[in-house]
């Protein structure tokens, strides 16, 4: 079993998804507003998403979170170590991922905060040195938003496109998103 | 300009579409063009053009045009009509 870890920061929380979850992440993800950008478009059942549950909570090369915003679940958050021989104790390289599944919060500003959550953790926390993503070639709206955090395109084949982030250019790419999320919130207040 | 101008302009500019767009039911999610960093683009142009600092919760909860004007007034910017 992986110790669990809860990260919290730029107003949300990513907390370790639970078996309590899987019915209400297995709806998001077959959400067609959702599955759309995925690369495997396959329907999920309840079995299938039970079996995956199962394996990623025995796997160290993985960790998923549920995002909360004032303590509600908006959406999915993940970690995946790149190379075969590394796990996520000290990864070089890290493949993130998330969507949000709240149509409340999909288009906000507020869809970057669980991004800057995971980012700093591995590269401040987990030491990567590089996190990469694969993004549907169509899919224009991941390529603004991961361009806008310093991910730059490293190759295309056909459909897809291969993008790299190393730490320096987050964090010159992520300073003005950051102070929009770090203000003061009125409860605080 | 009136305030109304203002906030109109700083719609069209952060999103880039045209004015006739901006009407107070104008959402995001209602049109391509307003996504999280287009919302972040808006939410700088009018801190600069109205001398406003917002808090999060009001970057956050700012989802129309109708809600902007409502935060900005919290702020001190106060529309005609």
């Amino acid at each position: 079993m992986k110790e669990p870890i809860t990260l919290e920061g730029y107003q949300v929380t990513l907390r370790d998804l639970a078996t309590t979850d899987l019915e209400m992440v297995r709806q998001w993800r077959n959400d067609p507003a959702v599955s759309q950008y995925m690369f495997d478009q396959q329907r999920i059942s309840p079995e299938q998403q039970a079996a995956w549950f199962e394996r990623q909570s025995q796997d160290p090369r993985q960790r998923h979170w549920v995002i909360e915003y004032r303590g509600q679940p908006i959406g999915m958050a993940y970690l995946k170590a790149v190379l075969e021989n590394e796990d996520l104790q000290s990864p070089s390289r890290i493949e993130p991922g998330l969507y949000i599944a709240d149509l409340n919060y999909r288009g906000n500003i507020l869809a970057f905060a669980p991004t800057l959550l995971m980012n700093d953790f591995c590269f401040q926390r987990l030491g990567a040195s590089c996190l990469q993503a694969t993004v549907k070639a169509d899919n224009h709206a991941a390529l603004r938003y991961n361009c806008t955090l310093g991910y730059r395109e490293a190759e295309r084949h056909d459909d897809r496109v291969f993008i790299e982030l190393i730490a320096r250019d987050y964090e010159m790419a992520s300073g003005p998103i950051r102070s929009f999320l770090n203000r003061p919130v009125r409860s605080q207040q | 300009m009136t305030n109304q101008d203002i906030l109109v302009d700083c719609f069209t500019t952060a999103l880039a579409i045209t004015s006739d767009t901006v009407t107070e039911a104008l959402a995001y999610n209602s049109i391509p063009e307003w996504d999280s960093i287009a919302h972040m683009t808006l939410v700088a142009e009018l801190e600069s053009r109205f001398g406003v600092m917002m808090d999060t919760d009001d970057i956050i909860d700012m989802s129309s045009v109708a809600k902007a004007k409502a935060i900005l007034g919290k702020y001190g910017v106060a529309f005609e009509g």
